[in-house]
């Protein structure tokens, strides 16, 4: 499935360039200057990151036996505009861009929000039952998704939610893994004589939790938001099961391109570019403060 | 402004066999500044926590003014607190964290700014309002911490160890200015310290804590003179009381192959435990006698501070084994006829100096 691998390296972009800032930033503080083994293993990396993305442009804009050809076009060329209209009559993509960023939005924001909450009380609340808790829900993550997908999809048949939007965003509003990350995060960046100092000053617990424990956990929420976000967009198991061609997200409008007895490659790689770039657009934008957030994080330790 | 009452307060942490706090009872007057001094693991910061409301009272009752505060929550009792490492908000401005409880306490803007303002003023922070902790130096948080409590015009201030991360000029420094600053202000005070020279020039009256339990409270001069056990004698004044036991014989107690003078009446009651006695004579109260005279020491090392000098002595002479005490027996003297490493001095203690405790009890008698 073409279709689900090309985002999922679009993940795999990001660590190796945070890395690199990493990287440099510590080096920065001792010898002042990257060394050449670090610009030949920068450039190696930019150039395995980016190619995944330029051949999908490259396949987009030949036909299948062009690109089975040899040696294979190593350039992109006018074709793909053509290729792109076609895939956008063949799929309404459009709609599923919308809905993909109505979706990964709600998700990203009501786990970023949920699991802060959640992994504050478990890191510095005391409350009768707190270490149970907090193994129940750790241990929530080794439940495989797929043994819940008839029940959920009962459930969301009874509600009559079936190729509604809802039926993708409450399952995967709180993750356990957000609240573990959230709990170890503020553990140790949350001194508990904050928020003594707060409840001496005066505040309620929920006025702590938004003017004290929300900045100082802002960079882990940042790096939460960049991880669920980008897995609620490349999600593609639970929405072809809930959702249909009538009403998908980018993923499963992807999946009905090009179809027919033999794939046209070209057309799907060209709906595919086009499901990439709401995410390359945001990172571009977003993708420096994110990082400056994980390494404020890092630095104050 | 209010004064402060510790009835009978205990804290038993979980799973704790022994209290933290236990049974403590203080009484601290109106605008007095009462420093609570121990070593380390003592209950100091206990003590003080369970009268911020952030530590549970598990016995006895805590009271601000008439009032019983044992169970109200932190933000009911009208109290400020200065934390050890400060715990400004790191995401505010110097002016934001000074004006949080404020804005809490839902006060008008223009009022807050007035009163940081003059917060600021006093402690000399004015040009910092806009920057944030980080970028501060450990003297200024220290003042930021300090703004952030007297901005409230609170009933009681709280502070633990506020200097203990200063380094030791500016500690002395900030000392002064915080005695100074509070004085002014008029506010009860209740100070947590480990350094016994913070607290007694800062305190108008000194609670000694050991192992959760009050050992004296008293002003800095009575503690100092008439310590009411052999903890406080030992633990209170730089260098340490000396302090001895040894069997009571006629006319007083044998330390090594002398016997220092106890009148019968006190040596009596003292002995009554085991027959042993401790006695307790401070550096400055030690002169020199003449050879055979006093008690045998031999000079080991000489300590000159300029304006005084000190000597570390060993018992010497016949019996000196038999003597118990912890250290070196430490004297004052002038810096100018000051012996020397490896001579031997014969000592004698002035005239009403000796403090005596009953060996067995560790307790004073007089
Ligand atoms: N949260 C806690 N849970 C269990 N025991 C505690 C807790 N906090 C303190 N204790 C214990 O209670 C005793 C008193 O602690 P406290 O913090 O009051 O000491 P302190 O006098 O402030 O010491 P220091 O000068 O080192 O700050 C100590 O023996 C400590 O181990
Ligand atoms: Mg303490």
């Amino acid at each position: 499935m073409a279709t689900i691998a090309l985002p999922g390296t679009e993940t795999a972009v990001q660590p190796v360039d945070v890395a690199a800032r990493h990287r440099r930033g510590g080096r920065g503080g001792t010898s002042g200057k990257a060394g050449p083994v670090t610009y030949v293993l920068l450039v190696v990396s930019a150039i395995l990151s980016i190619f995944p993305l330029y051949w999908t442009i490259v396949a987009g804009s030949h036909t299948n036996a062009e690109i089975a050809g040899s040696p294979p076009p190593f350039l992109p060329n006018a074709t793909i505009v053509e290729n792109i209209k076609l895939a956008l009559e063949q799929a309404p993509i459009g709609k599923a861009i919308l809905n993909s960023i109505i979706v990964a939005g709600s998700i990203t924001v009501g786990t970023v929000l949920c699991c802060t909450l959640a992994g504050f009380a478990f890191a510095k609340l005391q409350f009768r039952g707190r270490g149970l808790l907090l193994s129940l829900v750790v241990g929530t993550m080794m439940v495989p998704v797929q043994l819940g997908v008839i029940p959920l999809f009962m459930l969301i048949a009874q509600l009559e939610w079936v190729n509604q939007l809802q039926a993708v965003i409450l399952p995967t509003r709180v993750s356990a893994f957000g609240v573990f990350f959230m709990r170890q995060y503020l553990v140790s960046a949350l001194p508990n004589e904050l928020l003594e100092a707060g409840r001496v000053d005066g505040a309620s617990t929920i006025r702590i939790f938004w003017s004290i424990v929300v900045p100082v956990a802002r960079p882990a929420m940042a790096v939460l938001a960049m991880l669920t976000f980008l897995t609620a967009w490349n999600e593609f198991f639970w929405p072809i099961i809930a959702l249909t061609e009538s009403n998908p997200t980018v993923q499963v409008a992807l999946a009905g391109l090009g179809s027919g007895y033999v794939p046209q490659r070209a057309i799907i790689m060209a709906g595919t570019l086009l499901g990439t770039l709401p995410v390359l657009i945001v990172f571009a934008f977003l993708g420096k403060q994110i990082v400056g957030g994980i390494m404020q994080g890092a630095v104050k330790g | 402004m209010a004064t402060v009452t510790f009835d009978q307060a205990t804290r038993i942490y979980p799973r704790a066999e022994r209290p933290a706090v236990d049974a403590l009872d203080l009484a601290i007057a109106d605008g007095e500044f009462l420093v609570l001094v121990g070593p380390s693991g003592c209950g100091k910061s206990t003590s003080l926590r369970m009268l911020a409301g952030l530590e549970e009272v598990d016995a006895g009752a805590v009271r601000i003014g008439e009032r019983d505060v044992t169970d109200a929550p932190p933000k009911d009792r009208d109290i400020a607190m200065v934390f050890q490492n400060y715990a400004l908000y790191p995401h505010m401005t110097v002016g934001e964290n000074m004006g949080f409880a404020l804005k809490l306490a839902g006060v008008r803007k223009s009022e807050i700014a007035t009163r940081v303002t003059e917060a600021a003023k006093i402690l000399d922070l004015s040009d910092y309002l806009e920057r944030r902790p980080k970028a501060l130096s450990g003297g200024q948080r220290q003042r930021v911490a300090m703004g952030r409590a007297i901005v409230r015009s609170p009933q009681v201030f709280l502070m633990d160890e506020p200097l203990s991360n200063l380094d030791a000029k500016l500690r002395v420094q900030t000392r002064t200015q915080i005695a100074a600053l509070v004085q002014r202000l008029g506010t009860t005070t209740v100070y947590v310290t480990h350094d016994q020279v913070e607290a007694m020039t800062m305190g108008d009256r000194v609670a000694v804590l050991k192992d959760g339990v009050l050992q004296q409270c008293d002003t800095p001069g009575a503690l100092y003179d008439r310590p009411a056990n052999v903890f406080v004698a030992g633990f209170i004044g730089s260098p340490a009381m000396n302090l001895v036991t040894g069997d009571a014989v006629d006319g007083g107690v044998r330390v090594g192959s002398a016997v220092l003078p106890v009148p019968r009446d006190q040596l009596d009651r003292a002995a009554a435990g085991n027959g042993r006695v401790t006695v307790g004579f401070r550096p400055e109260s030690m002169h020199q006698v003449g050879p055979g005279e006093g008690i045998p020491v031999l000079v080991t090392v000489v300590e000159q501070l300029g304006s005084d000098a000190y000597l570390y002595t060993k018992l010497a002479g016949e019996g000196a084994d038999d003597v118990l005490h912890p250290s070196d027996v430490v004297v004052r003297t002038d810096p100018r006829t000051a012996a020397t490493a490896g001579q031997q001095l014969w000592l004698g203690v002035r005239e009403g100096a000796l403090h005596v405790f009953d060996a067995s009890t560790s307790q004073r008698v007089d």
